[in-house]
């Protein structure tokens, strides 16, 4: 082999590789208004990367996997805790996080308020891209397993209505980074220990406004309409009395998905 | 030095190593903040910390390739530069770019996209360095009318870097090109273009230490640079996998990326045989310790850890963990701070005008495997750390914030072993500190002759 076989193989191989990389490239972006649903991209949402990138969120967390490690992955975001809750939370995080508790804190960085609605906007569509199935399970926040893992293999797919709730509780659904089930422990939302014994409180109380007659009905009714009594105390509303918990599951989750929730929280007596 | 413009590379050396130890110091506080409390949150938050650590790596590498090229080319060419004022007036305006840059991250003037967060104002001010420096060093090398191979690989890396720099101009409505696009820089820089700079400097530099043959090293040097374009220009898909890109990239990025460290272990053997063939008797021992350290830690950092994770099916659960923060410090250490380190204690005593063997210290030494040591203890702690993230959260489910708790110890282990780390720093800057400031000495007269006793 000389040196001018060596350099035709290194001249050669760049541009051929070169020439392959760019045909993909113009193939990909032939494919990415589809998998990104470009439709939805609105101006608010790209106001909101811009938001994104002022603030420097990229250095503490990441998005699509992409960013630093300091804080959690936020691809999932939207759909896991709702526009509600993550309002109240970026106007002030030290309301619901403390150093002391959670071992960091993220700073309250002084978005205005149309700001925290576009960065918002911004993780929702973010959150509709299509990623090739990543994350392969959820990434949470907080709360979730140490209890219970959520994990166990064909669990999602059980014949049994309980052990598939208890899944996509702790699992895709996202509840368990709100509410724990254990007596005493608050995270959000309330703890839903003895919640099937606590919703015949909830009607029996002259307050309760909602339309449910049974506490089956009443924990459906928590699920889908998380407005029509809103329960008293701890960070649960916003200032103006919404509840913190989102109002989208009427939407983002199957009716037979809800059956399984309901299913499992009736027997947390 | 035997071409007295050369004397430009030791402030280039100078200006990195004050950098370098900028860098160190935002890691430790960067990293004080995983540990607990911050009390800095408010004034100088964990983004603005990391930023200012990765930029001024970025700054610190670059200045020293400039600096290794204002060496090389003179020697190569035969030549003194086309223009010292240039070179000159170029470290002058870049480091006043990275100085305000890094003080516009103090200030919340970012835009805050991964490792191109500068204002597009201040990289338009990258765009005149890089123009500045080109025009100079092809210049020289017209005007000598001498171009070796390894001096064309060199500049060749370095104009694609600047040509590659362009995608971090273009700003996306669309976050998946975003993406898509910063890969073209991050990637293809130090997946390919680098990998250029760094292959000619360590062929120069093992033609220099151990008298090899130079055909043979060009000739190889064209099969490392060819087998780096081969697998990491198709490899940047291994960064496509789930950004919103077509699943093809799965296997293309998969299976080429899998052949990057091809292109590492070539330096590895280029190293060894070289070393077989003609011995370690030169006296720089220190300069051909970092040689030689830069081809093997870039083989495990970048090759073996890069390996690692770059398959679909494992990048799926250690995407965006400490996995990666692993494997970034140790490909980029030992590569590029080690290949940049290696010039900078090669040109030492030329620049200063010293012998080579009075060069020799043992706190030389001493830096060496300080450093060597101490980025092998963080990387075996980020790499726990990674693992202890990847199996509580990605797998079993646990919350982030949960997940964090658990894995502190290691973060312990990372800050000591980040002090042995430093302290190989402080012994590099006080051994070049020790090496006096550059002097030229006609060619003629020897350098012992004009020495005040130290
Ligand atoms: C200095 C680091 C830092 C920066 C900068 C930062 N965050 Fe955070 N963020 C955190 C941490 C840490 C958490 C975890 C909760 C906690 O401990 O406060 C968090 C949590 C979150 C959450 C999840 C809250 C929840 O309870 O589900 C969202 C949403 C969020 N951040 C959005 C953002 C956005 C948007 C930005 C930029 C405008 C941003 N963050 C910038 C550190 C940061
Ligand atoms: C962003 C946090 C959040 C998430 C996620 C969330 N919730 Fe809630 N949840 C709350 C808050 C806050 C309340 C109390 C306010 C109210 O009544 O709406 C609440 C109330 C409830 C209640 C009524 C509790 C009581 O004591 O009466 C039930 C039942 C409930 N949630 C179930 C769920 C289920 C099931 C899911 C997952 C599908 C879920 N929640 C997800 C925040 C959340
Ligand atoms: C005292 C030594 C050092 C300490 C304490 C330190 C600490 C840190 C910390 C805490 C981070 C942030 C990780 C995150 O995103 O969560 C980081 C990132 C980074 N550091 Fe260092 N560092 C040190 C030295 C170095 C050196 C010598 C290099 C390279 C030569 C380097 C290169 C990087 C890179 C490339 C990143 C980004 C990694 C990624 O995002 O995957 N660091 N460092
Ligand atoms: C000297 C060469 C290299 C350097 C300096 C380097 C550095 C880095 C850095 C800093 C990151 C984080 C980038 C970011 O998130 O913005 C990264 C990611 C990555 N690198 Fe490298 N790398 C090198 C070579 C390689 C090689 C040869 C491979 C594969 C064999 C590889 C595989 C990967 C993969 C798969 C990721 C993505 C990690 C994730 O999914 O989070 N790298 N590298
Ligand atoms: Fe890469």
């Amino acid at each position: 082999m000389t040196k001018a076989t060596t350099r035709r193989f290194f001249f050669g191989g760049t541009i051929v590789f070169t020439a392959v990389f760019i045909a993909m490239t113009i193939h990909t972006h032939m494919t990415i208004a589809e998998r990104t649903h470009a439709d939805r991209l609105t101006e608010e949402v790209v106001r909101g990367l811009h938001v994104w990138g002022r603030y420097n969120c990229e250095n503490c967390h990441t998005l699509l996997g992409e960013g630093a490690y300091y804080a959690p992955d936020l691809t999932q975001i939207v759909a896991q805790r709702g526009r509600p809750y993550l309002t109240a939370f970026m106007a002030d995080p030290s309301k619901f996080y403390s150093e002391e508790r959670d071992g960091r804190l993220m700073p309250t960085l002084g978005l205005s308020d149309p700001e925290i609605q576009e960065v918002i906007s911004f993780l929702e569509w973010v959150g509709g891209i299509d990623t090739n199935g990543w994350p392969p399970r959820p990434i949470l926040v907080s709360g979730a397993a140490p209890r219970g893992m959520p994990y166990v293999e064909g669990s999602l797919t059980s014949d049994d209505a309980v052990t598939r709730g208890k899944a996509l509780f702790d699992g895709a659904a996202a509840c368990a980074t709100c509410h724990s089930r254990t007596q005493g422990l608050t995270q959000i939302g309330p703890t839903l220990a003895g919640i099937a014994t606590t919703a015949a409180d909830r009607l029996a109380d002259p307050a309760y406004r909602g339309a449910a007659k049974t506490a089956e009905e009443y924990l459906r009714e928590s699920i889908l309409k998380p407005n029509a009594h809103v329960v008293t105390g701890g960070t649960y509303a916003a200032p103006d009395g919404t509840s913190l918990m989102p109002s989208t599951y009427d939407r983002t989750l199957e009716p037979d998905a809800v059956d399984d929730l309901v299913a499992y929280l009736a027997t947390l007596q | 030095m035997t071409y007295r413009s050369q004397r430009v590379a030791y402030a280039y050396f100078l200006a990195a190593l004050v950098l370098f130890a900028l860098q160190v110091c935002f890691g430790f506080l960067t990293l004080a903040k995983y540990l607990g409390p911050d009390p800095l949150r408010d004034v100088m938050n964990f983004a603005t910390t990391k930023a200012v650590h990765t930029n001024l790596l970025l700054v610190w590498i670059l200045t020293g390739f400039m600096g290794a090229t204002y060496y090389m080319v003179p020697e190569e060419s035969r030549t003194e530069l086309w223009s010292e004022r240039i070179a000159w007036g170029q470290l002058a305006l870049w480091l006043a770019v990275g100085v305000i840059t890094v003080v516009g991250y103090l200030f919340g003037w970012t835009t805050g996209r991964k490792f191109l967060e500068m204002p597009t104002v201040l990289k338009v001010g990258v765009v005149i360095v890089m123009v500045m420096f080109l025009v100079n060093i092809v210049q020289t090398i017209r005007r000598a009318g001498r171009f070796t191979t390894t001096e064309g690989v060199l500049v060749g890396g370095l104009a694609a870097v600047a040509l590659l720099f362009i995608p971090a101009f273009i700003v996306f409505d669309n976050y998946t090109l975003d993406r898509f696009y910063r890969w073209w820089v991050v990637h293809l820089w130090v997946e390919g273009v680098w990998e250029l700079v760094m292959g000619a400097i360590l062929a120069f530099l093992l033609i220099r230490l151990s008298g090899a043959d130079r055909e043979v090293m060009e000739k190889w040097l064209y099969v490392i640079v060819g087998l780096t374009f081969l697998s990491g220009i198709l490899g940047t898909g291994h960064h496509y996998y789930w950004i919103g890109t077509p699943r093809y990239w799965l296997w293309v990025g998969g299976v080429f990326s899998a052949l990057e460290p091809l292109a590492f272990l070539g330096m590895a053997a280029y190293a060894y045989n070289t070393i077989r063939r003609s011995g370690l008797a030169h006296p720089n021992s220190i300069a051909l310790h970092w040689t030689i350290g830069a081809a093997v830690l870039a083989t495990i950092g970048a090759g073996l850890l890069g390996l690692a994770h770059t398959w679909p099916q494992v990048n799926r659960w250690t995407h965006g963990t400490h996995i990666t923060t692993m494997h970034g410090h140790l490909a980029f250490f030992g590569a590029y701070s080690m290949i940049v380190l290696a010039i900078i204690s090669y040109a030492l005593p030329g620049l200063t005008g010293r012998d080579e063997a009075e060069t020799q210290t043992s706190l030389g030494l001493w830096a060496f495997w300080l450093m060597t040591g101490g980025i092998f203890g963080m990387t075996m702690a980020m790499g726990a750390a990674g693992i202890g993230q990847t199996y509580l959260e990605r797998i079993l489910g646990f919350g982030y914030l949960e997940a964090q708790k658990k894995i502190q110890v290691h973060y312990v282990m990372w800050f000591a072993t980040a002090i042995v780390f430093a302290s190989g720093v402080g012994a590099y800057i006080w051994d070049f500190v020790r090496a006096g400031a550059p002097r030229s000495v006609p060619a003629a007269a020897p350098a012992r002759d004009l020495r005040v006793p130290a």
